[in-house]
């Protein structure tokens, strides 16, 4: 009975930590530039695949020849070579849902029909995206990104699913202001 | 011009480019090279003299920058062992002394301004940590074959 409120107070006490943990990453891993954000895009802001980038960064195909060449040096420094790329990916992509959410959250301040499913959903999306993040940027840190494809894929498609949320709620909005225009 | 007609001309200059200029590049990290030494290094505008006569500034400006993009995306999409096949390939055509080639490219970096602007931070970051790579690997398979050369050509005067 009482060991599920204290699971529930584990897990938000391990989520905490976990943002708690990583939270300087954004300033020690960002490269500080500002762009344009588009988390409906499967792509990247100049057209490229998202996914495509991830796999290239997460995959294991170039850390088998590297084991090929059979030097202890050259495997250090592939490791920590792809570290530092998978590291600026996670950083960049939780900063960038960071920013998503800071601007959707200015722009519902100026809307009067909210819906609460769908922010609780956007938020819950967020969180869970920004706990995906950090876990990623302790993993990698401790064991290299090579064995982590699978979350770096699931992370790229909640961003996208958050994408998607936001831009029915942005669709959404607008339908419902112009439909306010016509009836006044 | 109309619109159409800009971008009809636009991609005749891409088309140009790459079957007159780029063709006669034997390699992918050749063209980004070059590519990237047409583009003025204070405005970040690309200037062709040839191009720019028979399609016009703007166009021939949009064209280096689209092949530009292009190539760097294929030479990050190649896996880290295509990437160490280009770069010997372009170690062998440019006709430099290896080793001094690979000593200055690990120094100076140069590479660093082939890179394309506006193009995704994490694509720059996976392109030049896999050429510091390549060159690492290079200059290991160089000094494994030295390492190999002294033993063999000794035989024929062992032989003697």
């Amino acid at each position: 009975m009482t060991s599920t409120p204290l699971l529930i107070s584990l897990a938000l006490f391990v989520a905490a930590l976990l943002l708690w943990l990583t939270r300087d990453e954004d300033n020690v891993e960002g490269d500080g530039e500002e762009r344009p954000l588009d988390a409906t895009s499967t792509n990247l802001p100049d057209g490229r695949p998202r996914a495509e980038i991830v796999f290239r960064v997460f995959s294991s195909v170039d850390q088998e020849f590297i084991a090929h060449l059979d030097s202890p040096r050259l495997r250090r420094m592939y490791q920590q070579e792809r570290r530092k790329v998978a590291l600026h990916w996670v950083v960049r992509t939780s900063r960038d849902v960071t920013r998503i959410m800071t601007a959707h959250r200015l722009a519902s301040r100026q809307t009067h029909n909210l819906d609460v499913r769908t922010e609780t959903k956007l938020f819950l999306q967020y969180l869970r995206l920004r706990l995906i993040c950090a876990l990623l940027i302790l993993l990698i840190k401790s064991f290299g990104p090579h064995f982590l494809s699978d979350l770096a894929a699931h992370a790229c498609e909640l961003y996208r699913g958050m994408g998607r949320v936001l831009a029915e709620g942005s669709l959404a909005n607008r339908i419902a202001t112009v439909e306010e225009t016509t009836t006044h | 011009m109309s619109k159409v007609a800009k971008l009809v001309t636009m991609n005749n200059a891409y088309d140009d480019l790459v079957s007159r200029t780029l063709s006669g590049l034997q390699c992918d990290l050749a063209r980004l090279i070059y590519l990237a030494s047409t583009r003025d290094y204070n405005s970040g505008m690309y200037h062709h003299e040839g191009l720019a006569g028979r399609y016009g500034a703007e166009s021939a400006r949009v064209a280096l920058r689209a092949a530009h993009k292009d190539t760097f995306y294929r030479l990050v999409s190649l896996s880290l062992e295509d990437l160490v096949a280009e770069l010997d390939n372009y170690v062998r055509i440019s006709r430099e002394a290896p080793t001094g080639l690979i000593h200055a490219w690990q120094e100076l970096e140069p590479y660093r301004v082939a890179v394309p602007m506006d193009v995704d931070s994490t694509m720059v970051q996976l392109f030049l940590s896999n050429i510091r790579l390549a060159l690492e690997i290079l200059q290991f398979r160089r000094a494994k074959a030295l390492e190999c050369r002294p033993a063999s050509s000794l035989q024929p005067l062992l032989g003697r």
